[in-house]
């Protein structure tokens, strides 16, 4: 009976963990919710450190457990705990922002790590529980948990289009208060004499007033109030409803994230406008994305008489260095000036690309336009067509920093190869974004089209390029062939008082002219660049200059990703010691919490020893360092898939959905096939999987490449079929190791803990690898710690130290 | 007894002298942290306009932050203000100010009034401050602060500040204090000739540096204005260091 309330559960987390991490990017930002969730996880390893010290303290506990009840009571509480931290974290004040101001939002965010570890730890409980009742079921128990899991990932993606995120929270919650209905009617069946003697009617009305609370959540107004998910006040939603007349038209949910429609008479975004244009502004309405990355529809209607502001605006230098550009393919995210900016400057083929199929729709609704929704990389691979322009247009987020955790793969050198591969022989990519000090992001992208020209022969490859700046913003324009009219861009910036940073044969006066910094930093950071380029010391000037702003590839697409940790103090200072731009950004974060994560593991795994009563049973370090291996090894496996197939998905969450439903599927099937097995099957599946998993990643570059080029519904087919063997074979060494490695409750329950720790640890520690080394170490960790498991599997079965 | 009395009188007017000189709400302490914030925030990254430096010591910033954070009131940071607002850091604030060069006699136009305190302060360096918010409860409550604590010649208006106040127009200087990724043409327009405008660039949280706009007829310069906001250790400054590139 037990096997129903581990698939519930699991299943009942999974998708509470997916959701979740969906409501944190609404109401804060992913690296911020990627900080609370992580901790939170630790609630899992928890009930395995209480377990190891019930295991000292209470002789009778196993017995105990052993009773139908327990599981009952552990169902129960975990339905409540989800729902009402569910509440009260919704309602708690905590504002990152404050951390360092007031001592009460260190105990808020104290509290949400706390509150929201609850369910994760009475989930853990469960299936540690049944580990610990029945061992010799381990392989089923494996695979109803693992099971159940898939289930849990798929979940959110299926009903969010239909339900939002706060109420599928609520539907979530009570999920496992089936097994407890199904129970109680079981055991009222089998019972004799009365049926439901008063003690009886504690689970009934637990979990009638469960259900009554839930259904309050779901069905009132004021519960709907509790449990609606808003975005932060610091997001750029928050701050424009705030506007007389502002009011939020539409507002749709998925898991890729909720895109909600503006409509406010005070929307006026014209980046890189020129302060030469005196007009005005056509009525605009903007679309967000989980509460940010705004972007612009303009003019009533997509009227393109009201776009003539467009030409003001510092892109449009890309089209006037073609002539009469026959075509266009414009490559969103977020913004929006792209469409005006060609539709003004008379381009008459444009196509239009959104990764989101709601905003691709609303974009080509409003303009009349043909759009696409699909990756562009996808996109390219799959067309034949050459454009006399790529103008992409991708501003970031609101929050400085906070998308150096982001995976993405518009600006690495193979996108920008793919870009001129579909470039005519006059084409020319346009890309715009926000001007940073120190030059940052300018300078990578810069490096990242001299590169992607340089690998393509291009003897003189900064002959292609053009970069441009306003006050706020810069324009990089890359050109297929040497630019042979300069004339053309510095007239243009004259004439709308732009400053150009770069341009072959350029003065120096010329850098500095109309928005004027004391030092043109980024023009002497580009010529110092160049140089050293041209002799060949391109790696001397990122070795020494001091962020990192060299070339992103497909390997290491981070392109919002700039600390060098041996220059931190450098940068520290040159930001004008203020540590507030430094906690925005995502890699100090992730460094942070992977401190905040080894601290609690290590609590975690002493406080057995520490509280442990009487003679003090120890478990042998082979089987402490087999099964934190196998935790380690699982983790950078699944972290490893998620983030190769970002580019094969499309997006980071899909991706995440999809590997996670198959990889957890496929080693719930290992479990299950691990049942019949015998121990020396441990160090078989372990030895397998070694050269499986350095074989994928050193094909993983043909197969990503082999898989864009099929069919949607192939591919996705092809790349779960991938995750199979290895999916499968990392299921064994858990369950069976659970089965025949390990003699006792202590044992196994101080395994979950280890076991929980590596998950937790793993996953922060393989989003920080691959920012600073790339997706592919990942996988050898992966293999390293499959490898150090094997090595330990024979030592932990005899049980020596 | 009549000297005794005298005495203790005399002791109690001298003693009440120090929180006579203080509007309601300060403190000695509050005014301590001020002096401490001018010299060590301000005075020490370059601020030197004198009356930049009395007028910061002398508006009580405690007063203008919400009542839970008013112990940080003169940290040197921005602070959170209540739906997604902030209140500048004190440098900030002196920097934005010092850059309009103002004499006491301008007119200044502030766009996004937040707490006050910027108006507060440019009220004591102008001869009339126009300021701005088109979020009805800042407004409302910052033009009740501003009135309570006798800035007279402070006009808040609660509308759009996109459009400036043409009625007021021309203006010697205007101060952009809300985020914008362009500078509103009207405004440019309601700028008096020589006339400066003002704005920061960034995260509230972490301005990176200050937009200065002047105009001289029909054209426009924008100067960067860094400050200690970022410290260049790119190119020269990165060479002067004995680094290289």
């Amino acid at each position: 009976m037990i096997l129903p309330a581990v698939f519930l559960v699991s299943l009942s987390s999974l998708a509470f963990e997916v959701l979740l991490a969906r409501i944190f990017s609404i109401s804060q930002w992913n690296h911020l919710s990627f900080m609370v969730i992580s901790i939170a996880l630790f609630g899992f390893a928890a009930s395995g450190t209480l377990l190891s010290i019930l295991d000292s303290r209470k002789k009778n506990w196993k017995k105990r457990f052993a009773e139908g009840k327990a599981t009952s009571v552990l169902v129960l509480l975990y339905s409540c705990s989800t729902l009402i931290s569910f509440i009260i974290l919704s309602r708690l004040p905590l504002d990152y922002f404050r951390l360092s101001l007031e001592s009460i939002q260190a105990f808020y965010l104290f509290i949400s790590y706390t509150l929201l570890a609850i369910p994760f730890f009475f989930a853990g409980f469960i299936v540690l529980a049944a580990y610990v009742q029945q061992p010799q079921n381990t392989g089923l128990i494996y695979f109803a948990s693992m099971a159940g899991s898939a289930l849990g990932t798929i979940l959110p993606a299926l009903l969010l289009p239909f339900i939002g995120e706060g109420k599928l929270v609520v539907i979530v919650a009570i999920i496992p208060l089936c097994y407890l209905s199904a129970a109680a009617i079981i055991k009222s069946k089998k019972n004799i004499g009365p049926r439901f003697p008063a003690r009886n009617w504690f689970f009934p009305l637990t979990s009638l007033c469960t259900m009554l609370l839930a259904a309050v959540l779901l069905l009132t107004p004021w519960g709907n109030a509790q449990v609606a998910v808003t975005p932060s006040p610091y997001k750029s939603l928050s701050q424009l409803v705030q506007f007389p007349h502002s009011t939020v038209s539409s507002s749709v949910s998925s898991i890729s994230g909720r895109i909600e429609t503006v409509n406010s008479p005070y929307i006026r975004y014209a980046p890189g406008l020129s302060l030469k244009y005196s007009g005005s502004l056509p009525v605009q309405k903007s679309i967000f994305r989980d509460g940010d990355e705004q972007l612009v529809l303009y003019g009533a209607g997509g009227n393109p008489k009201a776009f003539g502001f467009a030409l003001f605006t510092l892109p449009v230098a890309g089209y006037d260095i073609v002539t009469k550009p026959q075509n266009a393919l414009l490559i969103l995210r977020g913004g929006g000036t792209s469409i005006p900016a060609a539709l003004a400057a008379g381009v008459p083929e444009l196509s239009v690309i959104h990764e989101s199929p709601s905003i691709a729709r609303a974009i080509g609704e409003h303009y009349s336009l043909h759009t696409t929704s699909e990756n562009p990389r996808i996109f390219l691979r799959h067309s034949q067509k050459k454009y006399d322009i790529i103008h992409l247009e991708n501003w970031g987020t609101s929050l400085p920093g906070s998308a150096a955790l982001s995976q993405e793969y518009l600006f690495t050198v193979q996108a920008f190869d793919k870009y001129l591969d579909h470039l005519s022989e006059k084409g020319v990519i346009i890309i715009s974004r926000k001007l940073l000090l120190p030059p940052s992001d300018s300078l990578r992208l810069f490096s990242t089209a001299l590169q992607a020209l340089q690998e393509r022969g291009k003897k003189n490859p900064q002959h292609h390029l053009i970069l441009l700046r306003n006050w706020g913003i810069f324009t990089l324009i890359v050109s297929k062939n040497p630019i042979e009219n300069r004339e053309i861009p510095i007239n243009f910036a004259e004439k709308l008082n732009f400053d150009i940073v770069y341009i072959r044969n350029m003065q120096a006066s010329l850098a500095n002219r109309f928005n004027i910094f004391k030092l043109p930093h980024h023009y002497l950071a580009v010529e110092q660049l160049i140089r050293h380029y041209s002799e060949k010391r391109d790696k001397q000037f990122f070795e020494d200059y001091l962020l990192d702003a060299a070339p992103q590839d497909d390997h290491r697409p981070f392109p919002g990703r700039f600390i060098k940790w041996d220059r931190l103090g450098d940068l520290y200072q040159s930001m004008g010691s203020r540590p507030y731009s430094m906690l925005l950004s995502g890699e100090v974060v992730v460094a942070v919490v992977f401190l905040e994560a080894l601290a609690v593991a290590a609590l975690l795994l002493l406080l057995p020893r520490l509280l442990a009563k009487g003679r003090k049973k120890k478990v042998p370090l082979a089987q402490k360092l087999y099964f934190f291996s196998i935790g380690a090894g699982f983790m950078f496996v699944e972290i490893y898939f998620i983030k190769a197939y970002i580019l094969i998905f499309s997006s980071p969450v899909v991706s995440f959905t999809l590997v996670l439903a198959g990889i957890l599927l496929s080693s719930g099937i290992g479990g299950w096939c691990s049942q019949k097995m015998g121990r020396n099957a441990v160090l078989y599946s372990l030895t397998a999987l070694c050269p499986i998993l350095l074989g994928i990643v050193i094909f993983m570059d043909l197969l990503v490449d082999y898989l864009l080029g099929l069919p949607a519904l192939l591919r996705y087919l092809f790349a779960l079929l991938i995750l199979l063997p290895p999916g499968i074979l990392m299921g064994v060494p858990f369950a069976l190791g659970m089965r025949s490695l390990l003699t006792t409750p202590l044992q196994r329950a101080y395994a979950w803990a280890m076991n929980g720790c590596a998950s937790v640890l793993t996953s922060i520690a393989a989003a920080g690898l691959a920012l600073h080394s790339g997706i592919p170490p990942i996988m050898l960790c992966a293999a390293a710690f499959y490898l150090l498991a094997a090595v330990c599997s024979k030592s932990a079965a005899s049980g020596k130290e | 007894m009549g000297k005794l009395v005298f005495v203790f009188i005399t002791l109690i007017i001298s003693g009440l002298q120090p929180l006579a000189a203080l509007p309601a709400g300060d403190s000695e302490k509050y005014a301590r942290s001020r002096e401490n914030m001018v010299q060590n925030q301000l005075s020490k990254r370059g601020i030197a306009d004198k009356k930049v430096l009395t007028v910061m010591k002398e508006i009580p910033r405690h007063l203008f932050v919400p009542g839970g954070l008013s112990f940080r009131a003169y940290a040197d940071s921005p602070l959170p203000i209540g739906e997604g607002q902030t209140i500048s850091q004190p440098y900030i604030v002196a920097l934005m100010t010092e850059l309009l060069e103002l004499t006491g006699s301008e007119r200044v136009l502030e766009i996004g009034t937040g707490s006050g305190y910027q108006a507060a302060v440019l009220s004591k360096m102008a001869e009339e401050v126009i300021s701005i918010e088109i979020k009805e409860k800042l407004c409302s409550k910052a033009g009740r602060l501003l009135d309570s604590l006798g800035y007279a010649n402070v006009e808040t208006r609660c509308g759009d500040g996109y459009f400036g106040w043409n009625k007021g127009a021309p203006y010697d200087a205007i101060m952009i204090t809300a985020a914008v990724d362009h500078i509103p043409p009207p405004l440019l327009a309601q700028l008096k000739d020589g006339g400066r405008l003002v704005l920061p660039l960034g995260n509230p949280f972490s301005y990176q540096n200050l937009v200065l706009v002047t105009k001289k007829g029909d054209d426009y310069t924008v100067w960067q204005i860094s400050g200690v906001l970022f410290v260049p250790m790119t190119g020269h400054a990165l060479q002067a260091a004995g680094k290289k590139p």
